[in-house]
C-alpha cells in the first residue's frame, strides 16, 4: 500500500516537471517568433485556424485501430500559404488549437493539455521553419524547379514534424509512466502517409498563393472523404454490434454458458496481445471467439446440457449441426478467416482432434486456433457446467501445462498463463482442485434440485 | 415473361448517337479558339476517365469523366479559356471515342448507348448552365467565360449541380423503364449518391484552377484529396456489402437448425424488398424492410428450449422474441420495432386501424404469409396471392396486398 501512493505522488510530480517543462518552452518558442516574425493576414489565418481544429477534433480510424487526422498537411498548407516571415508564427500559434482534445476536456484531463500545447507549438515551429527555408530557396532558383522545391521542402517539414513530435510523446511517457514507447516503429509504418500529406500540402499552399478559390473545393473534398470514413467506422462497429447482440441473446437463454463467448474473447484477446498481436490480426482472433461457439447454440438445448457424457451418435450428431452454422458464416467473405479459426480451435496442437471448415488433417492449427483453444479450455474449467462445479485457476493452469505440445501450443499455454497472471483477477473455484469432486458436487445440486 | 423490356437492339439506334456527336463537333469546331492538337488530348483524357468506375451505393454507373467534364470550362487551353464552343467539341468528341472503347472492350450495347447518351445531356446542361451563370455574373461578355476565379467557382456551383439533379433523374428514369421499379425510390437512391458525385466535381474544379498555374503538378494536387475520399467510399461499400451478409448467415441459422423453414427468410426478404420499392419507400426503409425481413423469424432459435415446446407458443412470443434479439444490437433499434409488429393485423374487426403501425411491417406480414402459403402449404401463385387478397383490409393492407400483385406479375409468377 505504502508503496503505491510514493509511485502515484511521483507520477504527479513528474508530471509537473514535464507539463511545465514543455510549456515554457513552447511559451520561449512563441515569445522569440514574435520578435522575429509578424502575424500572417488575420482572414487568411483564421480561414485555417477552422480547418485545423476541425480536423482535429475529428480524427477517423483510417485502418484497423490507426488513427489519422490531415492536421498535419493543414498546417503545411498554411505555412506555405502564409509564407516566409509569417509561416511559424503562424502555423504555431494554429498547433496551440490542437492542445486541448476532446477527451481532455470529457475526463477534465490538466496534464496532457499543457504538456501537449508546448510540444505541439515547438513542433510546429520547427517544421514551418524548414518550410521557410525551402521557400527562400525556391524564390532564389530557376522557376521550373519552383514546384519541385516546395514539395521537396513540405515533404521534409513533414518528416521533421513526426520526429519530433514522436521524441516529445516518447519522452514524456517514459518519464511520466515509465514505459518505453516501441520505438520507432510505428513511425515507420506512418511516414509514407505523413510524406505524401506534407508534399501535397505544400503543393496546396503554393497553388492557393496564386488562387484562393482552390480552398473551399478541398475542404469539400477532404470533408466527405472524412465522412465516408466515419460512417465506414460506425458501420463496421454495427457489424461487431449485431453479431455480438446475436450470440449473447442466444447464450442469455442458457445459464450454464451465458457469458462464456465473451470470456472466451476476452481471454484470447488479452492472450494474443502478450504475444504482440495487433490491428487485424488482434481483431480477427476476436471476432474468431465470439462465433466459435454459434454453432452450437442452433443444436437442440437438450443435447448440449444433458448431464454426463454424451453418446458418441449425440456427438457426432452435435458436430454435425455446429458444421452447417459454420458453413453458413463462412459464406460471408469477411468472417470466413474468423470462422476458419473457430473451427480449427477443435484440432489439437499435435495434429489430432477434428476440424471444420479450416480442416487440419494431422496438421499443426494456425496460431490463432490454439489461442482459442485454449481460451475456450480454460472458461471450461473455470466456470460451472450442468455436469461439474467450477474448478479453480490453479487447477486449470496445471491442466493446461500437462497437456501443452499434446492439445495445446506449449508456447501459447506459457503466454496465456501470464497474461491471465498479469489482469491479478482469479477465475475458477477459489478451492475445487479435484475434478472428480467437481462432478460429485454438480451430481448432489442436480439431484436436490430435481 | 409478360413485360415486355425496351430494348435497343437495332444497330440504328447508337449509330444516332455517334452521328449526333459527330455532327455536333463538326458544327463546333471552327468556332473554337484553342488548337485541334489541344482539344483533342483533352477528349481522350475524356474517354479515357469515362472508362474508370468509381464505387456508388445507388448502383448507378458513376465514371471519373465527372471529374474531367466538370474540370474543362475552368481549364486554360492552349493559352485560352475554352468557350462554348471548344467545350462542346471536347465533349462531343470524348463521348465518341468513349463509345467506341466501350463497344471495343465488349459493353453491351445498350448500355453503352445509354450511359454515353446520359453523360451527354449532362454534360450538355452543365456547359450551358456554366455559361449562362457566366453571363449574368459578368453582364455583356457575351458567351465567354469570365476570367475572376470567384466568378468561375459560382458558375461552377450552379452548373455542378444542375448537372447532379439531371444525372440523377436520367438515371432513375432509365432504370424504372428498364427494372420497373417505383421512380420515386431511385430518384431518391440516385440522389443519396450526392457525396460521391459532390467529390468528383470539386476534384474536377480544383483540377481545372490549379492546372493554370501547377500544369503537370495540378494531377498530384487533384488526386490525392480524391483518391483519400475514394478509398473511403469503397471501405464503407464493402462494410455495407459485408453487413448485410452477415445479416443474411444470422437469419439461417434457426432454418438450418431444423426451426424454421429453409430459405424462408430470404424469400420473404426479397419479395418484401420488391413490394417495398414499388411502393416507392426511401432507400433508407426499404433498408430497414431487407434487414427486417431477414430477421423475422430469428425468434425460432428460441424454440429450442425444450420448456418452451412444451409450454407452447404464438406468432407473437416469435415476433417478441425476435425484436428482443435484433434489439442487442444498438444499430438495429428501428429493424427490432418493425420485427416486434411483424403479425400485428392491418385492422382488427370492429375496431379502428391503429395509424401507427409501420408500413415496412405491414409488407413484411403479407409477403411472409405468401411464401408460407405458397412454399409450406403447397398452393400455387395464384391462391397464395388470393388468400392475401381474402384477408385484405383486415390482414393485410389492400394497398401492400396490390403492391404485391404489381411484383408478382412482374416477376411473371402470376
Amino acid at each position: 500500500m505504502a508503496r503505491r501512493t510514493t509511485k502515484i505522488r511521483n507520477e504527479r510530480r513528474a508530471k509537473i516537471v514535464i507539463a511545465t517543462l514543455y510549456a515554457l518552452s513552447g511559451l520561449a518558442v512563441v515569445a522569440w517568433l514574435v520578435i522575429r516574425e509578424s502575424f500572417p493576414p488575420i482572414g487568411l489565418w483564421l480561414a485555417f485556424a477552422v480547418a485545423f481544429a476541425f480536423f482535429d477534433w475529428r480524427s477517423v480510424e483510417v485502418n484497423d485501430r490507426m488513427m489519422m487526422s490531415p492536421t498535419i498537411m493543414v498546417g503545411l498548407t498554411a505555412a506555405v500559404a502564409f509564407g516566409p516571415g509569417h509561416a511559424a508564427l503562424g502555423v504555431a500559434t494554429m498547433a496551440a488549437l490542437g492542445a486541448v482534445s476532446a477527451r481532455d476536456v470529457k475526463e477534465r484531463r490538466l496534464f496532457q493539455p499543457v504538456a501537449n500545447f508546448g510540444q505541439l507549438v515547438v513542433t510546429a515551429a520547427g517544421s514551418s521553419l524548414v518550410v521557410e527555408f525551402f521557400i527562400r530557396v525556391a524564390l532564389r532558383g530557376e522557376p521550373t524547379f519552383y514546384w519541385a522545391w516546395i514539395a521537396l521542402g513540405s515533404a521534409v517539414a513533414a518528416i521533421v514534424h513526426a520526429s519530433v513530435n514522436y521524441a516529445f510523446v516518447a519522452f514524456a511517457v517514459r518519464t511520466v509512466f515509465g514505459q518505453t514507447v516501441k520505438p520507432w516503429s510505428h513511425l515507420g509504418e506512418l511516414l509514407p502517409s505523413y510524406v505524401t500529406m506534407g508534399f501535397v500540402g505544400g503543393l496546396l499552399g503554393a497553388t492557393l498563393v496564386q488562387t484562393r478559390v482552390v480552398l473551399p473545393l478541398v475542404f469539400v473534398v477532404f470533408i466527405i472523404g472524412y465522412h465516408a470514413f466515419a460512417s465506414f467506422g460506425q458501420l463496421r462497429e454495427a457489424h461487431a454490434a449485431t453479431l455480438r447482440g446475436f450470440v449473447k441473446a442466444l447464450e442469455a437463454k442458457d445459464l450454464y454458458t451465458r457469458g462464456h463467448t465473451e470470456r472466451v474473447a476476452e481471454f484470447s484477446v488479452l492472450c494474443a496481445q502478450h504475444m504482440g498481436f495487433t490491428g487485424t490480426r488482434l481483431e480477427r482472433i476476436e471476432w474468431a471467439a465470439l462465433i466459435h461457439d454459434v454453432g452450437k447454440l442452433a443444436v437442440p438445448r437438450d443435447l448440449i446440457r444433458k448431464p454426463g457424457k454424451l453418446t458418441s451418435e449425440e456427438y457426432t450428431e452435435l458436430q454435425r449441426h455446429a458444421h452447417v452454422v459454420e458453413d453458413i458464416l463462412a459464406e460471408v467473405e469477411f468472417l470466413r478467416p474468423m470462422v476458419e479459426i473457430a473451427s480449427a480451435h477443435h484440432s489439437n496442437y499435435d495434429g489430432s482432434g477434428y476440424g471444420g471448415v479450416g480442416h487440419t488433417n494431422g496438421e499443426e492449427p494456425p496460431l490463432e486456433a490454439s489461442i482459442l483453444a485454449v481460451a475456450d479450455a480454460f472458461d471450461a474449467m473455470t466456470s460451472t457446467r450442468s455436469y461439474r462445479m467450477a474448478l479453480s485457476q490453479s487447477y486449470a493452469f496445471s491442466e493446461l501445462r500437462r497437456n501443452a505440445g499434446g492439445q495445446f501450443h506449449p508456447e501459447v499455454v506459457e503466454h496465456f498463463i501470464a497474461a491471465i497472471d498479469e489482469t491479478k483477477r482469479r477465475y475458477g473455484s477459489p478451492f475445487l482442485n479435484d475434478p472428480e469432486e467437481a462432478r460429485r458436487m454438480a451430481e448432489r445440486g442436480v439431484e436436490s434440485r430435481g | 415473361m409478360g413485360d415486355p423490356k425496351v430494348s435497343i437492339k437495332s444497330p440504328l439506334v447508337p449509330s444516332v448517337g455517334a452521328i449526333i456527336s459527330i455532327s455536333i463537333a463538326v458544327l463546333l469546331y471552327p468556332h473554337s479558339a484553342a488548337g485541334p492538337l489541344a482539344l483533342g488530348i483533352w477528349a481522350v483524357l475524356l474517354a479515357e476517365s469515362g472508362l474508370v468506375k468509381v464505387p456508388a451505393g445507388s448502383g448507378n454507373r458513376l465514371s471519373l469523366a465527372f471529374i474531367i467534364g466538370a474540370a474543362m470550362p475552368i481549364l486554360l487551353i492552349d493559352g485560352t479559356r475554352p468557350d462554348l464552343a471548344s467545350t462542346g467539341f471536347v465533349y462531343a468528341v470524348g463521348l465518341l471515342i468513349l463509345g467506341i472503347a466501350r463497344v471495343v472492350r465488349g459493353d453491351e450495347l445498350e448500355h453503352v448507348h445509354a450511359d454515353v447518351m446520359r453523360l451527354g445531356v449532362g454534360l450538355g446542361v452543365y456547359a450551358i448552365t456554366y455559361a449562362t451563370i457566366a453571363e449574368i455574373l459578368v453582364t455583356g461578355g457575351g458567351l465567354a467565360w469570365v476570367e475572376a476565379p470567384w466568378d468561375r467557382l459560382i458558375a461552377f456551383v450552379g452548373a455542378g449541380a444542375v448537372w447532379f439533379i439531371i444525372e440523377a433523374g436520367l438515371w432513375a428514369i432509365m432504370t424504372t423503364r428498364e427494372r420497373g421499379l417505383s421512380w420515386r425510390y431511385l430518384w431518391l437512391l440516385g440522389l443519396s449518391d450526392w457525396m460521391v458525385m459532390l467529390s468528383m466535381m470539386a476534384t474536377g474544379a480544383l483540377f481545372g484552377f490549379s492546372w493554370e498555374k501547377l500544369h503537370i503538378w495540378a494531377v498530384l494536387v487533384a488526386a490525392l484529396p480524391y483518391g483519400f475520399a475514394h478509398v473511403a467510399f469503397f471501405r464503407y461499400l464493402e462494410a455495407r456489402r459485408t453487413y448485410g451478409q452477415t445479416i443474411r448467415a444470422l437469419s439461417r441459422i434457426p432454418e438450418v437448425a431444423g426451426l424454421a423453414l429453409e430459405g424462408h427468410s430470404d424469400r420473404t426478404s426479397s419479395l418484401a424488398v420488391e413490394t417495398a420499392q414499388d411502393l416507392g419507400l426511401t432507400p433508407s426503409e426499404v433498408t430497414d424492410v431487407r434487414y427486417a425481413a431477414l430477421m423475422h423469424d430469428i425468434g425460432r432459435i428460441t424454440l429450442n428450449e425444450p420448456g418452451i415446446l412444451r409450454r407452447g407458443f404464438t406468432d407473437e412470443d416469435i415476433s417478441r422474441w425476435g425484436a428482443e434479439i435484433v434489439a442487442e444490437s444498438p444499430y438495429l433499434t428501428k429493424v427490432s420495432g418493425l420485427v416486434a409488429r411483424q403479425h400485428e393485423p392491418y385492422r382488427r374487426p370492429g375496431e379502428q386501424r391503429d395509424p401507427s403501425l409501420p408500413t415496412a411491417s405491414k409488407i413484411i406480414k403479407a409477403a411472409s404469409a405468401y411464401d408460407h402459403a405458397t412454399m409450406e402449404l403447397g398452393f400455387s401463385p395464384l391462391e397464395g396471392l388470393e388468400v392475401l387478397h381474402r384477408g385484405a383490409a383486415y390482414d393485410y393492407d389492400p394497398d401492400v396486398v396490390v403492391a404485391v400483385r404489381r411484383v408478382l406479375e412482374r416477376r411473371g409468377v402470376v
